[in-house]
């Protein structure tokens, strides 16, 4: 006999709103059904309300955590839209602040993991050490998490030379706590115990449900628009890709820690490589037809801009898709087999962001009845 | 009539519901100060499970629509009474405890099942899918801790050769603590595993897992109900760190340092603080296991240091 445990929308284990039906048979789990849609905003309807400019901020609150790469994306898509390259000592200063974010991430990902297997010290210690990399942020742009610091053709802040040496004491510190972390998640005995061998992703799944980010590379999928796709300044930053090759939890934690590592590398290296000269250009507002592209990696992989402009101040349309949007697709073949006692750890496996995520639910406002649209019916609404 | 006077001043106040209840919220808020140091917080004060009681206290008596039935609403009372209870048999200011009777730890072996027993039927009988799954962990739970638990009190029954805990603490004073012994030591270990799912501290917290099942057995529970609950919970805490400090670790021994009386309940409240901050200090430097691991863990390991000790107290006289 099955049973149904209903993890969400309201639930310890999920930091935000969004339902997942499992049918379990006493611990086994025999299936499970993702609904999306809890946390809809109406982000995208918004943009093409709104001109280029308000739009750099709307798109920082897409997204809480990654938010810098959120709007790095969407200003290079628009810079590219109006045909403007950037400053040189801009891209550097971006890099630099989007390398802090997967810093920063990563390390609130080590914490709410450790909660998640019932290990609340390490929860405590992490976020504590995610502390300095906050500072460096706060002292380089302001916000100790929206930083505002992107603009079109640019960024709006300098990196002062007499900052640069309380920089690369944080990174220090920052380095050997990670370098503890790692070590701990190596060696403790119940860590092992709860992530080792469990939600597995093999890379065929991995590449046949279009994983992005740290959860493909943890299947062995050498995958990294900043080495696939260089944007930026990565083109001239030097850096390894992190994978590991088992696909379960543990090995999705430990391509985020070494992911820390990689990530101090470029700072140090970008602050010692950048150039000088201006950070910003100035861009006019009207920007003739045309569309766009724009991928970057965020912290949880892939994210995708799509813009087209018309001519005014403010763009027809702006499709943003999400690194856990692409990760959605493979919960199920990670999830079938396990039991109840990996459900949060395996959800969080993928780092989800689902307010980043949710962007068409349709409720029919008489019945109160939820469906979905079909791929045709999307492309009939196409303005 | 005298009698009668002694029962309820004992069961009530001393070393019953009132002392129990004090020195168990303070331990426990120790131990959550303690936990916050050690995890580089500041920690809630010691005297936070007071106040948290307080609060439940005075909250609405809430009983969830599908809970409604006898059962929900007496198991606490009745884990709350079977605790107490125990209270009474373990021995607080001398060798001699408050109850007494032949095999007085047969009785606080099933006294000590009874909240768990009653946590288990709450959460079968509170119509909610996290309450039936932590309940079904708990008895899986409980299935391992027993055993183990059971063979290291039967271990140090065999060497001292009487069920009275009275004689085991009056032994000791005699030959010295049972955990020095080195036939029994094994044993004490094992009895420390078995303390710590008992109560359900990391990492055997399995039944209550708050970031899978929410609060395990007692989700649907709050309010008085639920201030009930943790104050069983509390009391157990030092009702089981009492038991194994008077098995193990000598019981409650009066000193006179420097002409001045220290009577027993000193010693014991030191001891029960001792063990209860080994069981903080173990369960803030691990993970939770799975409720197949702790299982496994519990048959396999402890299981077999329990039983090493038995066997060599009766193989090695």
């Amino acid at each position: 006999m099955t049973f149904v445990v209903p993890i969400g929308p309201q639930h310890p284990a999920l930091k935000e709103p969004e339902f997942f039906r499992f049918e379990v048979r006493g611990e086994e789990i025999v299936d499970v059904d993702i609904h999306l849609g809890y946390a809809h905003r109406g982000i995208e309807e918004a943009f093409s309300r709104r001109n280029y400019k308000h739009n750099i901020y709307l798109s920082e609150r897409i997204c809480g955590i990654c938010n810098v790469v959120h709007s790095t994306t969407y200003c290079q898509a628009v810079e590219q839209l109006a045909g403007v390259e950037p400053p040189e000592r801009a891209k550097y200063i971006r890099a630099i602040i989007m390398e802090l974010e997967r810093i920063h991430s990563h390390l609130l990902w080590l914490g709410i993991a450790a909660h998640q297997i019932g290990f609340n010290t390490l929860f405590m210690l992490a976020w504590r050490d995610r502390e300095y990399v906050m500072d460096l942020r706060e002292m380089i742009s302001g916000g100790r998490v929206h930083s505002a610091t992107n603009t079109i053709g640019g960024v709006r802040r300098d990196v002062k030379i007499e900052h640069v040496p309380t920089f690369l004491r944080g990174l220090e510190k920052l380095e050997q706590s990670t370098n503890y972390y790692i070590n701990l998640f190596k060696s403790d005995r119940t860590i092992l115990a709860r992530c080792t061998n469990l939600g597995v992703l093999s890379k065929e799944d991995a590449i046949k449900f279009c994983t992005v980010g740290p959860t493909a590379r943890a299947s062995g999928l050498k995958t990294d628009i900043r080495r696939d796709d260089p944007y930026g300044a990565y083109d001239a930053l030097s850096f390894d890709v992190a994978i590991e090759r088992d696909g379960d939890v543990w090995a999705k934690g430990m391509v985020r820690l070494r992911e820390i590592l990689e990530s101090i590398q470029i700072v140090r290296q970008a602050l010692k490589e950048m150039p000088g000269g201006p950070i910003r250009i100035r861009v006019g507002l009207q920007i003739p037809p045309n569309e766009t592209i724009e991928r970057t990696e965020a912290p949880r992989g892939e994210l995708l801009y799509y813009i087209r402009s018309n001519g005014t101040e403010i763009p027809e349309r702006v499709r943003v898709r999400t690194p856990t949007y692409g990760n959605f697709a493979s919960m199920k073949s990670m999830f079938v087999g396990g039991t109840i006692a990996e459900i949060p750890i395996v959800i969080w496996g993928i780092d989800p962001c689902f307010a980043c995520n949710d962007r068409v639910t349709l409720v029919d406002s008489r019945t109160g009845k939820t469906r979905i649209a079909s791929f045709d019916e999307l492309r009939r609404w196409r303005k | 009539m005298m009698e009668v006077v002694n029962f309820v001043i004992n069961s009530l106040i001393f070393p019953g519901l009132l002392f129990a209840s004090l020195v168990g919220l303070l331990y426990v808020g120790i131990d959550r100060k303690v936990t916050g140091h050690m995890q580089h917080r500041i920690g809630p004060p010691i005297w936070q499970e007071y106040l948290d009681m307080g609060k439940l206290l005075s909250k609405e008596d809430i009983t969830p629509g599908p809970a409604q039935s006898l059962v929900f609403n007496t198991v606490p009372l009745i884990a709350l009474g079977a605790i107490v209870a125990v209270m009474l048999f373990l021995p607080i200011t001398s060798a001699q405890p408050a109850l007494t009777s032949v095999a007085d730890l047969i009785v606080i072996i099933y006294m000590l099942n009874i909240p768990a027993i009653c946590i288990m039927l709450g959460g079968y009988s509170s119509g909610s899918p996290f309450g039936a799954s932590g309940a079904g962990r708990y008895v899986v739970q409980l299935l391992s801790y027993e055993f183990v638990f059971i063979l290291a009190i039967i271990a140090v029954v065999a060497r001292v050769g009487s069920l009275s805990l009275g004689t085991v603490v009056g032994y000791q004073v005699q030959q010295g603590w049972l955990v020095l012994d080195w036939r029994l030591l094994p044993a004490a270990i094992a009895a420390l595993i078995a303390a710590q799912g008992k109560l359900l501290r990391v990492p055997f917290d399995i039944p209550e897992a708050e970031s899978e099942i929410v609060h395990g057995a007692l989700t649907e529970y709050s309010g008085p109900k639920l201030a009930i609950w943790r104050l069983a919970y509390d009391i157990e805490t030092i009702v089981v760190a009492g038991l194994l400090a008077a098995l193990f670790f000598g019981g409650p021994t009066a000193y006179v340092i420097g002409g001045t009386q220290i009577p027993g309940v000193v010693d014991f409240l030191v001891k029960t603080l001792a063990i209860v901050l080994f069981t903080t200090t173990l369960r803030n430097i691990m993970a939770r296991l799975r409720i197949d691991q702790a299982l496994k863990f519990y048959w396999s390991f402890a299981a077999l240091l329990a039983i090493i000790s038995l066997v060599l107290v009766l193989a090695v006289p």
